[in-house]
């Protein structure tokens, strides 16, 4: 482990200052909270530095046998500054709550509007739990330390400048001595903490690497138990385990070796003004009692405000990584998004209302696709669609046909703009499809997918989905259509039944016949289907398939099935390999062709004769 | 090394000691100022005599003023020694304890039966075992100690206070019951904000959670605003009920603040009277109101902290669920099978198996596979394949009837000499987030590279596998390289073969693979055929129809059994399905008969 004397640094040096200035500009809405803060933080410093003074007052006011008057004025003085000091309290922590929680909720809902439009490579990328903790525990990291940061800049500031004129107005040579205690403070406490930050960082690490474990022992209980691997596993847990026994311990000695080390600098302080204090009072220079004790109590208070200073800086650094992580979500532009003309035509068009014309004011209805010399990578170099051209007539229905990974899932994104083509285009109505609304084009598919996600909820607010208020007997023809009304009705609750987080209480298969009711509903003017039934079993395929041929009738559809059953009734069946459609025709075409088709056919069947 | 009570005793001795010498301090001001330095009043009381004689007597200590100074500052290093070792010594067993918890619950949860987690969620698992853990940690290594030292802090002093001032005690402690009982009651009555907070949040989580894995559909039906705006919802439910709570919590600080106020007050109040009077040293009413301020504020932390004991109570229950749970029976004297004379015949009798409190998912199954051969399962979903391998696997036990292995009941033989001998891949197998090569090696400890590759040729993935860059050290699963549903299911038969298996499972394990590469590890497997008995479960009827036999189930119950022949001739629903799939066999025969033989 590298020691010395970066720890004062790591608290320090590192601080983003550029980038907490953007966090702390997303509280311009709370900037009334915030002023009521450090109001409260100076008058907060203001009344405790005066409170020992005070007693100090009363002491000699008693010693000296004041008059009543002047006692009963400075106890009114004393009382009053306790009551004081709970009102301020009360104050600053209404507005810092006001402050956190605004602050807080505002940055979630302007990320997660901007995880609305980010383009899916960004989810590609991310794991779906990194995502969740950005909008959940990052933004409450960030947002609560704010008013605390504020609070104890001001407060501690204040406080020991306050601290250090009542010391020197009080006697200005004891002070200067008491004060050599100041330097030493700051570095221990500057030292310490930037030591806790670091242990308390590798706990934070090792303990989700410790969740990580756990989840993997309880998702692959059955595989470690086929493998009895128990042993095993259970030792490198242990490695795991160990570690975090090993920060824990390192973390736990540091805390409780940094508090005492701080009250016993604090305690020299103490120490200085007895003797040199107690030296003036012998010598009868004009220190009285009372200001001594007054003194005393101030040496031990230097230690308070740097060490809250000290921790807040600390907060700062601690919380860096996930105001980085924020700021870093929230200035990412979508990739996929509307053009300036597309909005300014759109903003023209509002108010307007008009079968014909769609909300950009292009074509509502869609009735040619055609992809142009399109290309296609995830990564340069590694072309996954290559100069496809495609055309699909009006009410036509083609299906993609080919092995694994040759690209077809690749057309039907590209055709629902979740990624847009890295050359050529892709023209609705002879438009190019980028010099349109993505809303526009993406509220008339249907797109059913290999994996269908369900919302929890019931099975009819699923089939509802994106149609709040539709009536029941539609859910129920859209479920009968594709032959899902049979299971749900044998379901406890009908379609009133919770589907479970995910859908997780249904088989994929039903999952599948779902979505597939929830596409047939919202009535889409072009059907894409990428493996939709996938997961049915053998007999309700067959059932279903008349439904699904009723269904995609009267409106471009887009089918990809590895089921050759599935596609024969497609208008046009496009054999796909590696980029590049080899072939097309009807089912009976192409099987006479004799060509790749009907090898795919063959194999598919193969051994059956 | 020490046991955990001792060291926990041992943390009581140094708090106390810590706690005294924290009071010695503040004593030797008040000495000085009463015995040295104040030369009106009544003198120093005896007490305070004994203290500064103990210094050296007033004269010497009125001569070298530095030397109390000093004094000072070695008991308050002494005292923070020791309360570094109150630190140190219950950081150490507290840490001891909850490792320990730790590695059992992980223990648990590998050795419980298949079905304790199969029954529960495994984020609550997790939970249990990760912030459950944290809370009885947080308990014991700073609940605990925050109030035993809040209670040494007040004990400590009192011997003191008494001899100095029995007035003076009585009044510095007669608002602690008052701050101790608030705070409790307080918390108590709070702790529903708290709640409702908690779950405000679980409920924003959710929401996240389902539209980020349901971003798809989301855009897919240009819902982005209608998601925007019920995630808006939560988010205000939850900013006000956050809000409310720094509100309730603003009144607590504030009223305790000020009780703990009126405490160092009616001290200071009085004390003032005292001195007045001449019944009190001004260095005795330093001390008092020094006291008073070291103990008021821990005392304050207490009545917080004892409002908060359930939470630990309630984690506490909850792991003590998981480790309540039963483990499977591991290093009983069971039958312990040796490969080399294992044949892997199996037979069912009378197998009738329920969930508890459901209905039986297998009713009377009784079936005979020959060592070597290969059966075949076939069924609608949910008939109750699966659950037959998972009684061979013995993560359930049947209710009734026996399943033996090479005529051994499996109740008999060693659970993990039985798994050791028997392998299964499953629809969505498991990879463990290593690199490719670990993932595989775990199938068998010391596989030689040319066994790896022969394994993974048999099962297509090796080619896959050399086109990634960093091959067969590529890392997979959350850390790392997602493979394709079909991808897995490969690498988990090459997984499989390694272990050179009396009998294999393939458990609907090829339905994520192309037909042409299932075809062709499927002869591929054909050809190790003597190696093993295989069970194989599929929806596609190609994939099953090269078996010896083929068992058709339906409702948990053996429907027909037979070859692939015998059955497709019988019109049952083995040949309705075969029907189904190959409805477009036909046009095929029609223009090309005998190129598909």
């Amino acid at each position: 482990m590298s020691q010395g004397t970066p720890h004062v640094e790591d608290v320090l040096g590192t601080i983003d200052r550029g980038l907490w200035r953007r966090i702390a500009s997303h509280g311009r809405p709370y900037s009334s909270s915030a002023i009521a803060m450090v109001i409260g933080g100076v008058l907060i410093a203001v009344v405790e530095s005066m409170l020992p003074l005070v007693t100090g007052w009363l002491v000699d006011a008693v010693v000296d046998q004041s008059s009543p008057t002047r006692m009963t004025w400075l106890g009114i003085l004393y009382v009053s500054l306790c009551v004081g000091f709970c009102v301020l309290v009360w104050w600053f922590i209404v507005a810092a709550g006001r402050l956190a929680t605004g602050l807080a909720h505002d940055l979630r809902q302007a990320s997660f509007k901007r995880l609305q439009q980010l383009e899916f490579e960004y989810f590609d990328l991310q794991p779906a739990g990194w995502l969740v903790s950005r909008l959940t525990s990052d933004c409450r990291k960030v947002a609560s330390l704010m008013p605390w940061f504020l609070l104890d800049l001001c407060w501690g500031i204040t406080f020991l400048i306050l601290v250090a004129t009542a010391m020197l107005l009080i006697d200005y040579e004891l002070a200067l001595y008491v004060m050599t205690i100041v330097p030493i403070l700051v570095v221990v406490t500057f030292y310490f903490q930037g030591k806790l930050l670091r242990s308390s960082r590798l706990m934070r690490k090792t303990n989700s690497e410790l969740t990580a474990v756990y989840n993997e022992g309880i998702m692959g209980v059955r595989t470690t138990k086929s493998l009895t691997r128990e042993q095993e596993n259970l030792s490198e847990f242990q490695v795991v385990s160990d570690t975090m026994h090993r920060h824990s311990m390192t973390n736990a000695i540091q805390t409780s070796i940094f508090l005492p080390i701080v009250t016993s600098v604090g305690s020299i302080g103490v120490g200085i003004a007895l003797w040199a204090g107690g030296l003036q009072i012998a010598d009868g220079e004009g220190l009285s009692i009372g200001m001594l004790v007054a003194f005393m109590q101030y040496a031990v208070l230097f230690a308070m405000p740097v060490q809250e200073l000290a921790a807040r800086l600390s907060d700062l650094k601690g919380a860096q990584a996930a105001a980085e992580r924020i700021q870093g979500l929230l200035d990412r532009v979508p990739a996929i998004r509307d053009s300036d003309e597309v909005l300014d035509r759109m903003r023209e068009m509002q108010g307007v209302t008009s079968d014909e014309l769609a909300i950009d004011g292009g074509d509502a209805d869609i009735n040619t696709i055609e992809f142009k010399d399109v290309s296609f990578w995830y990564k340069q170099g590694e072309p996954v669609l290559l100069n496809l051209d495609l055309a699909i007539r009006p009410k036509e229905t083609i299906a993609l046909v080919g092995p694994t990974g040759v690209g077809k899932t690749t057309i039907a994104s590209l055709l629902c703009r979740f990624y847009e083509p890295c050359e050529g285009g892709i023209y609705i109505n002879d438009v190019e499809y980028r010099k349109r609304s993505l809303h526009w084009l993406q509220s008339n598919l249907g797109i059913v997918l290999q994996h269908p996600h369900l919302f929890s909820g019931t099975v009819a607010q699923n089939i509802a989905y994106g149609m709040p208020g539709i009536s029941k007997d539609r859910i129920i023809q859209a479920a009968t259509q594709v032959e899902a009304h049979g299971f749900i009705e044998q379901m406890p609750q009908g379609y009133e039944s919770e589907v479970g987080e995910g859908g997780g209480r249904l088989s994929i298969g039903q999952r599948q016949l779902i979505a597939l009711a929830r596409a047939v509903l919202a009535d889409p003017q072009v059907f894409v289907m990428d493996e939709a039934t996938s997961s049915v079993d053998t007999e309700t395929e067959h059932h279903i398939q008349q439904g699904i041929e009723a269904a995609l009738a009267d409106r471009i559809a887009v089918v990809i099935a590895h089921r050759l059953s599935t596609v024969r009734s497609a208008d046009r069946i496009l054999v796909v390999e590696s980029g590049q459609i080899v072939e097309q025709g009807s089912h009976a075409a192409l099987l006479e062709a004799g060509g790749a088709y009907r090898e795919l056919y063959r194999r598919h069947f193969a051994g059956s004769s | 090394m020490i046991s955990e009570p001792r060291l926990y005793g041992a943390a009581i001795v140094a708090m106390v000691l810590s706690a005294l010498l924290m009071y010695l301090v503040p004593l030797i001001p008040q000495v000085v100022i009463d015995g040295v330095l104040l030369e009106s009043g009544e003198g120093p009381s005896s007490f305070e005599r004994f203290i500064l004689s103990l210094l050296g007597g007033s004269e010497f200590v009125g001569r070298n003023l530095w030397w109390p100074g000093l004094v000072i500052l070695f008991l308050s290093v002494l005292a923070g020694a020791f309360a570094y070792f109150r630190g140190a010594f219950s950081a150490k067993a507290t840490e001891r304890i909850v490792q320990r918890m730790r590695d059992n619950l992980y223990q648990k949860l590998q050795r419980a039966p298949v079905g304790f987690i199969d029954r529960s969620e495994t984020g609550d698992l997790i939970q249990r075992c990760t912030s459950d853990v944290d809370t009885v940690r947080i308990f014991l290594s700073a609940q605990v100690v925050e109030v035993a030292r809040a209670i040494a802090m007040l004990i400590v002093p009192l011997p003191f206070m008494l001899l100095i001032s029995p007035v003076m005690t009585l009044a510095s402690i007669v608002f602690l019951p008052v701050i101790v009982i608030f705070a409790f009651f307080y918390f108590k009555r709070i702790r529903v904000a708290f709640l409702d907070v908690d779950e405000a949040e679980a409920d924003l989580t959710s929401t996240v959670q389902e539209n980020i894995s349901g971003i798809r559909v989301v855009r897919a039906f240009a819902q982005q605003e209608q998601e925007c705006e019920k995630f808006d919802g939560r988010n205000g439910r939850h900013r006000d009920l956050d809000n409310h709570l720094y509100r309730v919590l603003a009144w607590f600080w504030s009223i305790s603040d000020l009780m703990c106020m009126s405490q160092k007050i009616i001290v200071v109040g009085l004390g003032l009277v005292l001195l007045g009077l001449g019944h009190l040293e001004v260095g005795a009413f330093f001390f008092f109101l020094t006291v008073v301020s070291m103990f008021v504020w821990p005392i304050r932390q207490m009545g917080r902290i004892l409002a908060d004991l359930g939470k630990a109570q309630v984690a506490l229950g909850r792991i003590g669920h998981v480790l309540e749970q039963p483990e499977e029976s591991h290093g009983e004297t069971g039958v312990e099978l040796a490969r080399e004379s294992l044949a892997g015949a199996i037979s069912f009798r009378g197998v009738t198996f329920s969930h508890p409190e459901s209905d039986p998912v297998l009713h009377d199954i009784s079936f005979e596979v020959a060592a070597g051969s290969t059966i075949a399962l076939v069924g609608p979903s949910g008939c109750g394949k699966s659950t037959i391998i998972n009684l061979l696997m013995r993560f359930y036990e049947p209710d009734e009837g026996s399943i033996e292995l090479d005529g051994i009941r499996l109740s008999e033989i060693d659970r993990t000499s039985l798994r050791s001998n028997l392998s299964v891949v499953m629809q969505e197998p498991f990879l463990y987030s290593r690199s490719l090569m670990d993932n595989l090696a775990m199938g068998r400890d010391g596989a030689e590279e040319r066994e790896i590759v022969e394994a993974t040729t048999v099962a297509s993935i090796h080619d896959s596998i050399m086109e990634f860059e960093e091959g067969y050290s590529t890392v997979v699963g959350e850390r790392g390289l997602t493979l394709s549903g079909g991808q897995r299911q490969r690498l988990s038969i090459a997984r499989a073969l390694l272990r050179d298996p009396a009998v294999l499972v393939l458990d609907d394990a090829l339905s994520a693979v192309d037909t042409k590469t299932e075809r062709a590890i499927l002869a591929a497997l054909k050809d190790r055929k003597h190696r093993h008995t295989t069970i194989l479960i599929a929806h596609r009827l190609t994939t099953v129809m090269q078996a010896d036999e083929v068992l058709v189930l339906d409702e948990g119950r053996i429907v027909d059994r037979g070859s692939h022949d015998e059955l497709l001739k019988r019109q049952g629903i083995y040949r309705r399905f075969w029907d189904i799939q190959h409805k477009g066999m036909d046009s095929l025969n029609d223009d090309s008969s005998g190129d598909s033989a």
